[in-house]
This record gives structure tokens, sequence and C-alpha cells, in this order.
């Protein structure tokens, strides 16, 4: 499910970039909390990280001789608390994508968003359903197929809406090639009918594993404190990002669903003049086709992720005082 | 020596060995797979660091990352395949400074990654015509060879000491440190444990995803051993939240110089518009 | 009978060596103990010997038959040799991946399709022969050092090898239960099983073994003496026992 680089569009890839900030700032504050009651928990995080990283690699057979790999984010949640996880998995995803070549490095915002944020979160919700309604297996099942399949229907969007949003004046596409229509059945075939039970299976008998054999070391869920203010924080921050990207771009307010259609079916019916050999040969005229009407779209996406980043970082160095020693 | 004693051994284990009689039938070994897969990650963390080349040039650690993520940005953003072709002949010159050895291993990596990118686009021919595809895919192709070149030259702590450098939390620097460093741990214990199970493993697995679990319930309950106890070293020797491992390195006019064209043709991509 | 032969046998580690160029015989039913200072390689020729890793130069023969990659390669064949040899692990962390003792011992037994009652004798004996009966049911995982590396003995006899390879299996045994484990090494020696252990603690093994191959820093073989032999050997002796 990771998504390389050149897929996503830069303005796609610094949006979720942007709208993972918030998320990571939050985990961060929530993951100190945790730390405080049980300390191990800071080594823990990159240990996490080195354990993902493994279950990521790590070739499970299938039926009919082919092999899938799980990525373990309901399993992490449940392990070592969602929040933990959140972090864990982003460290692998940046490991992975900067040193070892798997999925893209500027497509990290977009690959966090949906392995270390919507798998763990959606899986461990249900993993607590379950628990409450005392099928807790049931639950942790439940949750694993609809953390990865949810991501994956995820990801499938971010793919095909990029014929969309991004495409030259003849409506070449520009990054994915693959329309909503095509990208999003693939991704949910695939995991429906495989990874998902893949999946399961995985997390299932891991969790057997450790709650036959250690079952204090599982993620005690804490005591509900007041957590309001967190959960407004971050459905402010979530909610906002996002909104301030889509007023300086008018491509995404301008659909409707009848424009919706008529390009998608443009993109996937049309016959089209070799792209690359126009815009080989009129160099110039490609350009000056393009820098019209105003505010260009990328010097919007471009600021807000700078902002973001700056944010998150002025954010995480307020933090980080708290830890450090008085001097 | 024979023993003194009268031989009290159960009547079974006192026989030889009798082997199981077997239907041969198509198995797929995928322990020995995965060992293969460990093996080549143990490898890659057990890399020597790469030897630094003798310029002037060299850039700092933290530049580099930098540099390779503008670099990415800017073949993201340009359509041209003129401008594409430019930004590949720089990479190519780039690649004339590494060893041979470097070189190879760069040429392998890149080829099998391109030639995965091509399988997964390749459907887009019937959808988008050939010249999408090949636009694509030489784009993509040029982003996997920009990547590939900064691990090959870049050493697994260089991209600790950017991190640091960029003014990343310390947690999340230590993190980072610890997790490569466990990675190497966990991955020699998956390895060993996988060995030890192929060495009982007399007959085909009826149930792969039982020994898979517990195989990787293991290894959790082993990580868990294992930051218990890096949480009492580290504080032990004083840890105080505060995670000074990796140096700092200072960034220099000349890597602000060395960086600036990318930013000088980032910018005017972006006020083009494109 | 001629049971393990190999001629001019290496190992090559990524950045060292492991094994070089080792010649030996090993006969069904010999009692061997490797000896030598750390890194040396014991542990390496136990590998190579349980097919765990391939010789980088050199054959290794097991019962006639030329062991080599591709003939590893083959599931069937893999898994009939280590059905002939077992292997306790210097770690023996790593070698216990079951829930309960219990389990841990049938593991192997339970692939071989024996019925349940069958493998429940196994299981029952493998635990007694090795002091292990108390701890049946507990966690592997949670065992203590020396309680793992009975559980593990006890599993590599529940599948009745022919060839026992033992890294270091006294290490963190207690004197008594050091005599105990030899003892039982000793029984299955007498029941034509043969023995090769790495030790480095020559004063324990010394009046077990039939035979002493000990390797120097080089990785080579420095000597391939018997007991006997061995005893008349006093300078020798007195390097073994600084090991
Ligand atoms: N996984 C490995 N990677 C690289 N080198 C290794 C590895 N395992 C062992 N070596 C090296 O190979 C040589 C032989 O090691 P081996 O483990 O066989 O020694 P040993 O005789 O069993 O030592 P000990 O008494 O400490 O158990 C040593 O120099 C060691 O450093
Ligand atoms: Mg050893």
């Amino acid at each position: 499910m990771h998504i390389p680089d050149n897929y996503l569009s830069p303005a796609t890839c610094g949006t979720l970039a942007v709208a993972m900030t918030p998320i990571w700032t939050v985990a961060v504050l929530k993951v100190k909390v945790q730390i405080k009651q049980h300390r191990e928990t800071l080594p823990m995080l990159g240990i996490a990280a080195s354990l993902a990283f493994l279950i990521m690699m790590f070739n499970l057979p299938i039926p009919g001789g082919t092999t899938a790999h799980a990525v373990g984010g309901t399993l992490l949640a449940v392990l070592i608390g969602p929040w933990a996880a959140c972090l864990a998995l982003t460290v692998t995803l940046v490991l992975q994508a900067v040193l070892f070549g798997d999925g893209g490095i500027l497509a990290i915002g977009a690959n966090a968003l949906n392995m270390a944020v919507i798998m763990p979160f959606v899986g461990y919700a249900c993993y607590r359903l379950g628990q409450k309604w005392h099928h807790e297996k049931l639950g942790l099942a439940v949750g694993a197929y609809v953390g990865i399949n949810t991501a994956a229907l995820v990801a499938g969007i971010e793919l095909g809406l990029q014929p969309l949003l991004a495409h030259s004046a003849s409506g070449a596409p520009l990054y994915c090639p693959y329309g909503l229509n095509v990208a999003v059945p693939a991704m949910l075939l695939a995991h429906l009918l495989v990874a998902g039970w893949v999946e399961v299976a995985f997390t299932l008998l891991v969790f057997q594993f450790v709650k036959k054999v250690a079952p204090t070391n599982l993620y005690q869920t804490p005591i509900r404190t007041n957590q309001r203010p967190w959960l407004y924080l971050l459905g402010g921050l979530v909610l906002l990002t996002p909104l301030g990207l889509l007023a300086s771009n008018t491509a995404w307010g301008e659909w409707s669903t009848s424009e919706l259609k008529t390009m998608l079916t443009q993109q996937h019916v049309s016959t089209q003049v070799p792209q690359g050999m126009v815009s080989g040969l009129h160099f110039k005229a490609l350009f000056s086709d393009y820098a019209i009407a105003g505010l260009p779209v990328s010097v919007g996406y471009i600021l807000s992720g700078v902002t973001a980043i700056l944010i998150f970082l002025l954010l995480m160095r307020g933090l980080q005082h708290e830890t450090q020693p008085t001097k | 020596m024979k023993p003194s004693q009268p031989n009290k051994l159960p009547t079974w284990l006192a026989q030889p060995t009798t082997p199981v009689p077997r239907a041969p039938r198509h198995q797929v070994n995928f322990l020995a797979r995965n060992q293969r897969h460990v093996q080549a990650l143990l490898a890659r963390l057990a890399q020597p660091a790469p030897v630094p080349r003798a310029t002037h040039w060299q850039l700092t650690p933290p530049m580099r990352l930098l540099q390779l993520g503008l670099m990415l940005l800017v073949i993201s953003l340009v359509h041209s395949p003129v401008g594409l072709w430019l930004l590949a002949l720089l990479i190519g010159g780039q690649l004339l400074l590494l060893s041979p050895s470097q070189l190879r291993r760069f040429i392998v990596s890149w080829a099998l990654s391109s030639l995965l990118a091509l399988s997964f686009i390749w459907p887009s021919y019937w959808l988008a015509g050939p010249s999408t595809l090949l636009l694509f895919w030489g784009k993509s192709s040029l982003l996997l060879a920009n990547a590939q070149y900064y691990r090959v030259t870049t050493a697994l702590t260089d991209f600790l000491t950017a991190l640091k450098a960029w003014h990343c939390p310390d947690v999340i620097v230590m993190t980072f440190a610890i997790a490569l460093t466990y990675l190497r741990m966990l991955g020699n214990y998956l390895l060993q444990t996988m060995a030890a199970l192929d060495m009982r493993t007399v007959a085909p697995t009826k149930h792969p995803y039982r020994l898979i679990g517990s195989l990787f319930g293991q290894l959790y309950l082993k990580s868990y051993a294992y930051a218990l106890e890096l949480y009492a070293a580290m504080e032990a020797r004083g840890f105080n939240g505060h995670y000074v491992t990796v140096p700092t390195t200072h960034v220099r006019w000349r890597d602000y110089l060395v960086v600036s064209p990318y930013v000088g043709v980032l910018l005017v991509l972006i006020l083009r518009g494109v | 009978m001629e049971l393990i032969k190999t001629a001019a046998l290496s190992y090559d580690y990524p950045q060292t060596c492991g094994l070089d160029h080792l010649d030996l015989t090993i006969q069904t039913g010999e009692f061997v103990c490797l000896m030598g200072p750390n890194g040396s390689g014991k542990s390496t020729l136990l590998r190579i010997l349980s097919g765990l890793a391939v010789a980088s130069a050199g054959t290794y023969t097991f019962d006639g038959q030329v062991i080599d990659a591709a003939w590893l390669a083959r599931p069937a064949q893999r898994q009939q040799l280590h059905q002939q040899i077992g292997m306790v692990f210097q770690n023996t962390d790593v070698q216990l991946f079951n829930s309960s003792v219990a389990e841990e011992v049938a593991f192997g037994p339970r692939q071989l399709g024996l019925s349940p009652a069958a493998i429940d004798q196994r299981v029952t004996d493998c635990l007694a022969l090795t002091g292990a009966t108390a701890f049946r049911d507990r966690v592997p995982y949670q065992l203590s050092g020396g309680e793992k590396k009975r559980v593990a003995l006890a599993s590599v006899l529940a599948l009745n090898p022919t060839v026992l390879l033992l890294d270091e299996p006294l290490n963190g045994l207690t004197i008594s239960a050091q005599t105990e484990m030899l003892a039982l090494l000793q029984q299955l020696q007498a029941a034509e099983k043969t023995i090769i252990m790495a030790s480095h603690n020559y004063q324990q093994v010394q009046t077990v073994g039939d035979r002493f191959i000990i390797f120097n820093e080089q990785h080579q073989i420095a000597a391939d003496v018997t007991q006997a032999e061995l005893a008349a050997q006093t300078t020798r002796q007195a390097e073994l026992m600084k090991l």
C-alpha cells in the first residue's frame, strides 16, 4: 500500500503532509502522557518502529503459491496504544522511504495518513467496541479487516483524484494516470479479497500469542480523563488546514457531480494527442498556457506546507522545554 | 566413553530415527524466502559507511537531505521531456563520481525498482496512451535514481545527523536512532528463530500462520523486554529526556551555494505556475 | 560407519573468516567435543553441519550425500536432513517459540503424524529426561537461562535425531545439572546417537568426550585427538584449561 513518488502531485503531497502535522503533534503530546505512566514507552517507540519494519517486510504465504505482507497497523495499536503506534509507524514509513526505498519520499504524508493514522485508529476503535461487547477477538478481527480496507480505500481515492487535480492543457494526466474508476476498485479488490484476510489472520494470531503468554504486556486503555480539549484541538486543526488549502485552490471548489462525470469520461475514453511530444515541441507555448489566472495553485500549497511545518516545529520546540533539564 | 549406569532411555528414543515416508508435493518455502530477505536487510544495515568523495563540494548531511527533497520536488514539477532530460544528465554526472562498486549497487537496485514501477504503470497504456506512460515511467525512474543515489552515498547515521541539524525534536531523533539500532537486533533475533524453526521442521507445515503468529508474538515480547532493559540502561546513565549522541553539524555557506540553484529552479517553476 | 565428512571446508562471513580449510571425519556413535577460544569457529561449524549455512568452499558430506545449496533448496530433502540432525543453539532464547513448554516439545513429533497418545508420551519422556517436568505448563519465554537449555534439549530429543549438535549446552547450568546432562548424553551415545558438542570448559567434558577437535584462533583445526591421546599431552591440557 506504499504509494511511491510521482503518483501524487506535489500539491496533494503537501496537503496531506499539512493534514498530518496536527495529528503528529497530538500524538507526541498523547505519548508524553503515556510515557509518564509507563516510562519504557519512550524506547518502545523506536523498538516498535523496527518491529513494524520487520512485519511489513515479512512475506506471508497465501494459497496459490504467492505471498503477501501484513502492515500490522491494527496490531501495533492494540499492543502499544494507537497514538504510540501512529508515531512508531510514521518512523517506520520514513525509514523505509528515505533509507530503504519503499514508498515515496514526497508521499510520506499520504502514506502516513493511510497506514499510520487511518489503519491503527479504525482498527483500534473496532477492537474497543468489541471489548465493550465482550467479543474482543471478533472486534480485533473486524478492526484489522476494516482498518486495512479503509486505508486502501483512502489510498485509492488519493490516487484516483490525481487525473482530475493535475493534468496538462489537453487533459493528459501528469501524475497517477488511473482515475477513480480504476484506482479505487483496484486497491479495494486486492485488499478486500487477499490482503485484508492476511492482515486478519496475522493480527489475530500474534494477539492471541501475546495475550496467552504475557497479557500484561498489552496496552491498557487509560482510564478516561478529560480528553475533550485534545479532541477539539485535533478536530479543529484537521478541519482547518485542508479548508485553508481549499480556499486557495479553485480547482477543488469547482467540482460538481456532472463535471466530475464528464472529466472522468474524458479521461478514459477520449484518445489524445501524445502529450509528451506536444510539450516537447512547444516548450514555451505550454508554459504560457499555464501561467495565467491569479495565484498559481502550487504557491498556495507550498506556502501552507511551509507554514504548517513551521507551526509544527514551533509546537515541538515549546514542548521540548518540559523535558529538558533546567539550565 | 560408555556410561556406567544401566540405560534408562525410553524405547522410542533408543531406536534409530525412522524417516517419515512422504509424498513429494509442491511446498512453498516461505521460511527460506524470509530468511533471505532478513539477511539482505542485515547486510544493508551492516554496510560500511560510504567512502566520502574527496571533493571540496562535499555537502554536509543536513544539506544532502535538503538537496534530495528539492531535487525530487523539481522533478515532480517538470513535465517537459527536455527538462527531464537535463535533470537526468545532472544525476548521470553525479553518478560518475561513485566508486565502481557503489555504481554497481546503484544500478542493480535502480534497475529493479524502476522495472517494478513499470509493472504498476503499464496498464495505463490502454487508458492514457503511450506518451503518458513513457513520461510517467521516465519521471518515476528519475525520482528513483535520485533517491537511490542518496541511499548509496549516505551512511545511515548521516540521516540522523541531518534530522538533528534541522531541529527535529530530540524525542523523534532518538526514536529514529533506536529504531535503526534495534532493527538490527530484532532482525537478528528473527533470523535465528527462523533458523531454529527450520531445524525442527521435518514435514510440510500445515498451519504456517500459527507459527508466524508465535514468531511475531515472541518478537513483540522480545521488543518489550529490550525496551525495559534499554530504559533501565538509559536511566542508569543519567538519562533525563534529552538525547544527544548525534553530533550536530553546522551548515556552511558553501552548502547554501550548492543548494541555491535548486531553490532558484523551484521558484521559477512555481512562479510560472507549472 | 562414516557419517560426517568435510573436505577443505571454509566459511567466510562478510567481513571475517569463520572457518578455514577443515578436513574431518566423524563416525556414527562418536562423542566429539569441539573446543577452542572464543570466535574460533565452533558455532560456525555446527551451523554448517546442521544445514543452516552452506560452506563458501569445500564439501560437506552427510551419510554419503553431499549437502550443498542446491540440495538444501528442496524442502523435502532439507526436512529429511533436519529429522536426522537436531541442534541446541548457543543462544537458546531464539529456539523456543511456542506458548507453553509442552507445546514446544510436542512441536516436532506432531509433524511426524504420531497419535496424540504417542506425542504425549514423547513429551513426558523428554521432559523427564532433561529434568524439565516441573515447568511443563510454563511459558518458555519466561523461563530462566538454565531452564531454557533443558527445554531446548527436550524439544530436540523429541524428534529422535541420529545426530545431536549441541552448542555450549552446559552454560548456565549448575554443577549437578551439568553432571545430569552429561550422563544423559552418554546414554544417548550408548543408543548409537552421534553427539557433537561445542564447549570451552575442558574440566566438564574431559571424561565424557571420545574425541576432541581443538580449534585455533585462525579458525583452523589445531588438534584432533582421542581422549587417551589428549590425556598424554599435558601442555595441551594446560592450554585447554585456560579457555
Ligand atoms: N553473523 C556473523 N556475522 C559476521 N561474523 C560472524 C558472525 N557470526 C560469527 N562471526 C565471526 O566468525 C568467527 C567464528 O565465530 P563462531 O561464532 O563460530 O565462534 P565460536 O567458536 O562459536 O565462539 P564462542 O566460543 O564465542 O561461541 C568469529 O570471528 C566471529 O566474529
Ligand atoms: Mg559459539
